[in-house]
């Protein structure tokens, strides 16, 4: 028999036992609880609160790649840039294969271009899916059929398939194996090619673009240079026509090319462009009233400044009128110009030209300009020539757009378009008359004789500039030999820019690898190839509304001597 | 003796057969059933719009479930209690079985063939475990379970089976056992500082347990912590849940339309992953849903725990209600990604016979704690006299 307080004693230990033992239920309780709204979040998280990287890979694999395909790409005239083309896909599931090595073995026969030992391992690893390869042919897919070895499946997929090669390489860019865009045009429009079923226009017309690359290939391969672009601008709708990079690569095996070969160097390569600026320095002294086409500067002798001599190539050592200095490119008398405008105005002009940021093409591959920054009035100097404001070959095109149309500055673009952008003025109508007959006048009796194309009327201006060098300074021998023009000079339509990079000179240019040498003939053979394309018609030169409309009288040398006394 | 008398006096007469019935908890088997009834339109839905091969199959083994449910809780817990250590003894000797006569499935072995169906004896290793622990502990006072000497048995009695568990090899089961027993021993007392401990220690042994991890094991946790780095091998089960379970939305996309289910892009979703198919179909409402149910079953278990009366009915009530609750949460931490795959089915819903039979198994056990919850047991397992 227990006694009372035993009972009690006993009774308290139930007690506390039981105590305890409630206490850690509600705990536990508690914590289930907390395992519950761990995972009711979670499960908010995920379905709710879509985290964005998984629903697009969903879209991305899932979606619309294996059920739809992408979209077409064409030129401005319909003809086919890109297209997607359905083929099987080749993959195993090896727990359902029964022998590998003897699978890759028997797989090697119908592919020879797979590797048996490394398609053996993959056969025989643990998991559920290995792609042996991808895109097959229908006659590959036969012959696997035919083996008859378990375990290997078809998936449908589609294949990106560029009809035009490497004419279009640059702009179209290409897709890697998911189908997902990875530079050019399927890279910056890469959701609507996927969304989309009507096919995508460029601005490109095939023919033209095919002319240009013909024409700087050739350039390119007489002169011994390392590569080259040329590009075609319509100046009133802003308007790629054309826009080759040489060295190029085919866009359907793109993922073998040499990376020098993926670079574009009309979009991402920026230079300094040389004497061409002085298309820009020129508009703008004209603008800014510092400058008339009837005043002169003294380039008698070469300026210095610190350590540097600035002269001109074809030197004349004496006064010369604003054309004079246009149509010999004479750096000195283009610094005084600059001169007169300022730092300031130099700066503002540049950057209302669109000079300093990036061009508004439609492509992922595009170059920032390298800037001077502080802008020192040294700067100003030599960008008024084209030293020391890189940007690329579109910048410039784009730029001498503006200059030709009447003066509206109009965002590049990529896309046919039939509503231009209405632009923003940057010269005057005025201005951009003049602008017109220098750059005839250049063709007509300057450095750039070569690049004139009978009836065409063309316009234009070289440019030689010296490569910078790996160690700051610049490299003599590298040049950037370039001519932009534009036709026809009455009426302006298209800027056309061909670039060689360091051509080496000829026997037939008497050593010269000179932008008048180099690219002027390209631009000559390419405007007669393209203009009649382009629905350019050809006029008589010498017919006088032509004649009255680009004629520059220039004045007599000894007029301006006498007005320097 | 007196004291024995003044405690019989506290116990309530037999109870008849017909107030057992009145005593059950029907809405908790109407919950189940809920729940269940969840299973069989997921099932449906996974053949394409088809009774068959698994929600027919499925509703045969509820129906099954239900009758042994209902038998289970008939019982006088007291049965149960005396049979404890002989049910885990029966078991651990199945489990012993497959060691030796087991027959290779998916890679790993489980299953005794008994003809008729498949018996995987480390899922019913989970109710015998939790029968034999609540005897134990019941056993024990609170001081008693302070000497860390009475530990010892309890702790064997979990090593045994989770040993041969994990020679199958099941981790995830083994997993589900130790944590399972591990709340018992919370409730039944066991010191803080002593579960503080052995975390510590579970800490340090990390890189040792890496070591004897299998190479498929040790996978499924690197994969586990960036699925992203192998899409289309390891990682493939995660991703591709969580897309689905990502374009499911808020509303989902009907019944019978989950695309990434019915694509197969989603692996195993009659089994494993059939919460991810569920979400994908009927969205976010549909998943809280049913999460929603389970915490309402859960909630009841641990109100039974709450109101009975002995020790070993309230550690019964707990540890079956930890275990449905360690199968929902391993299965939807493991479809969303929270946790690495390991393989737990969704308790009620999956298609599978022998985790449907565990847990109906056990939540009749936990109906029979309700229905006797008045009955007091004296420390030996048998009336206090």
């Amino acid at each position: 028999m227990r006694t009372r307080s035993e009972t009690v004693r006993l009774e308290g230990h139930a007690k506390q036992a039981i105590e305890t033992g409630r206490n850690r239920l509600i705990l536990a309780g508690c914590l289930i609880g907390l395992a519950f709204v761990a995972v009711s979040a979670r499960v908010v998280e995920l379905s709710a609160l879509r985290n964005h990287s998984e629903p697009a890979l969903s879209a991305s694999s899932v979606d619309t790649t294996l059920t739809v395909g992408r979209a077409d790409i064409v030129d401005r005239n319909g003809l086919l840039v890109a297209t997607s083309l359905r083929t099987p896909s080749l993959y195993a599931d090896p727990k359902e294969v029964l022998d590998a090595e003897d699978a890759a073995f028997r797989l090697a026969t119908a592919l020879p271009d797979i590797n048996p030992a490394e398609t053996a391992a993959k056969l025989a690893s643990d998991r559920r899916f290995v792609w042996l390869k991808r895109n097959l042919t229908p006659r590959e897919q036969q012959q696997i059929n035919s083996l008859g070895i378990p375990g290997l499946h078809f998936f449908d997929e589609w294949k990106r398939v560029y009809p035009q090669g490497s004419l279009t390489a640059h702009v179209v860019g290409f897709t890697d194996i998911d189908d997902r865009g990875i530079s050019g045009v399927e890279r910056s429009f890469d959701d609507v090619l996927r969304g989309g079923r009507e096919p995508l226009r460029l601005a490109l017309d095939l023919r033209v673009q095919h002319i240009v690359r013909q024409e700087l290939a050739q350039q390119i391969a007489t002169f011994e240079a390392i590569g080259g672009a040329g590009v075609i601008v319509d100046v009133n709708t802003g308007e790629t026509i054309a826009m080759v990079s040489l060295p190029d690569f085919d866009s359907n095996v793109a993922g073998q090319m040499d990376p020098d070969a993926l670079f574009n160097r009309a979009t991402l390569g920026v230079y300094e462009m040389g004497s061409t600026f002085k298309i820009f320095n020129t508009a703008m002294a004209l603008e800014a009233g510092t400058a008339t086409m009837r005043s002169g500067y003294d380039a008698t002798n070469p300026i210095k400044i610190s350590r540097f001599t600035i002269s001109d190539y074809h030197a004349k050592r004496r006064w010369l009128s604003v054309p004079e200095i246009f149509k010999y490119s004479s750096n000195i008398g283009s610094v005084k110009m600059a001169i007169d405008v300022g730092t300031e105005g130099q700066r503002a002009f540049m950057a209302k030209l669109g000079m300093l940021r990036e061009t508004a093409l439609e492509l992922p591959e595009l170059g920032r300009p390298m800037v001077p920054n502080p802008w020192r009035p040294i700067n100003t100097m030599t960008i008024a020539f084209g030293h020391g404001l890189s940007v690329s070959p579109m910048h410039l095109a784009a730029g001498v757009a503006a200059m030709v149309n009447g003066g509206i500055r109009r965002p590049l673009t990529i896309l046919e378009t039939d509503t231009p952008s209405p632009g923003e003025r940057i010269i005057s109508e005025r201005t951009s008359h003049d602008m017109r007959r220098l750059m005839r006048l250049v063709v007509d009796d300057g450095t750039g004789r070569k690049a004139d194309a009978e009836g065409y009327i063309v316009g234009g201006k070289t440019g030689t500039a010296e490569k910078v060098g790996g160690r700051g300074g610049y490299r003599r021998k590298a040049l950037m030999s370039s001519f932009v023009a534009a036709f026809p000079m009455q009426k302006p339509r298209y800027v056309v820019l061909v670039m060689v990079d360091e051509p080496k000179g000829t026997k037939e240019s008497h050593g010269y690898a000179t932008g008048g040498w180099v690219a002027a003939p390209a631009i000559s053979r390419i405007i007669a190839r393209s203009a009649p394309l382009l629905g350019v018609a050809p006029v008589d030169p010498e017919a006088p509304e032509i004649r009255r409309d680009l004629m520059i009288e220039v004045p007599v040398e000894g007029g301006k001597r006498l007005a320097s006394f | 003796m007196a004291g024995g008398y003044h405690f019989e006096g506290l116990n309530p007469p037999e109870m008849t057969l017909g107030q057992k019935l009145a005593a059950v908890n029907w809405l908790l088997v109407l919950l189940m059933g809920a729940i269940a009834s969840i299973g069989f339109a997921m099932l449906y839905s996974a053949a394409n719009g088809n009774f068959s091969p698994w929600a027919f199959r499925q509703a045969i083994r509820f129906g099954v479930g239900l009758v042994v449910m209902l038998s289970v809780a008939m019982v006088d817990v007291r049965f149960w209690m005396r049979s404890a250590y002989i049910i885990y003894s029966g078991v651990l000797a199945l489990l012993l079985g497959v060691e030796v006569m087991g027959e290779i499935g998916m890679g790993a072995q489980r299953w005794i063939d008994l003809g008729v169906f498949q018996l995987q004896p480390s899922e019913l290793m989970k109710i015998a475990l939790v029968l034999a622990l609540a005897r134990y502990f019941h056993g024990l006072t609170w001081d008693e379970v302070g000497n860390p000497v009475n530990l010892l048995p309890p702790l064997l009695m979990i090593a045994m089976p989770v040993v041969l568990v994990l020679r199958q090899p099941d981790l995830g089961t083994a997993l589900m056992i130790i944590m399972g027993a591990g709340a018992m021993f919370f409730l039944a007392g066991v010191r803080i500082w002593k579960f503080l401990t052995l975390i510590g220690v579970g800490i340090a042994a990390v890189p040792v347990a890496w070591q004897l991890m299998r190479g498929y094991q040790q996978q499924r946790i690197l994969t586990f912590l960036n699925p992203e780095s192998d899409p289309l091998g390891s990682g493939y089960h995660i991703l591709q849940s969580k897309i689905a379970l990502g374009s499911g939305g808020l509303f989902g996309k009907g019944f019978l339309e989950g695309s990434q289910s019915h694509l197969n892009f989603l692996p195993e979703k009659q089994t494993d992953f059939i919460f991810t198919m569920l979400a994908e179909e009927f969205g976010l409402v549909g998943g809280l849903g049913l999460i929603g149910l389970y915490v309402l079953v859960v909630g009841y278990g641990i109100a039974i725990a709450i109101r009975a009366r002995s020790q070993f009915g309230r550690l019964v009530a707990l540890g079956v209600t930890t275990t449905l609750f360690l199968y929902l949460f391993i299965n939807v931490a493991m479809v969303m990604g929270l946790i690495p795959v390991v393989g737990v089915p969704l308790p009620m819903i999956s298609y599978g016979g022998t985790a449907m039979l565990t847990i109906m198994l056990g939540f009749g056990m936990v109906i029979g704690v309700s229905v006797h919850r008045d009955v007091r047991i004296g420390r030996a397992g048998v009336d206090e006299d």
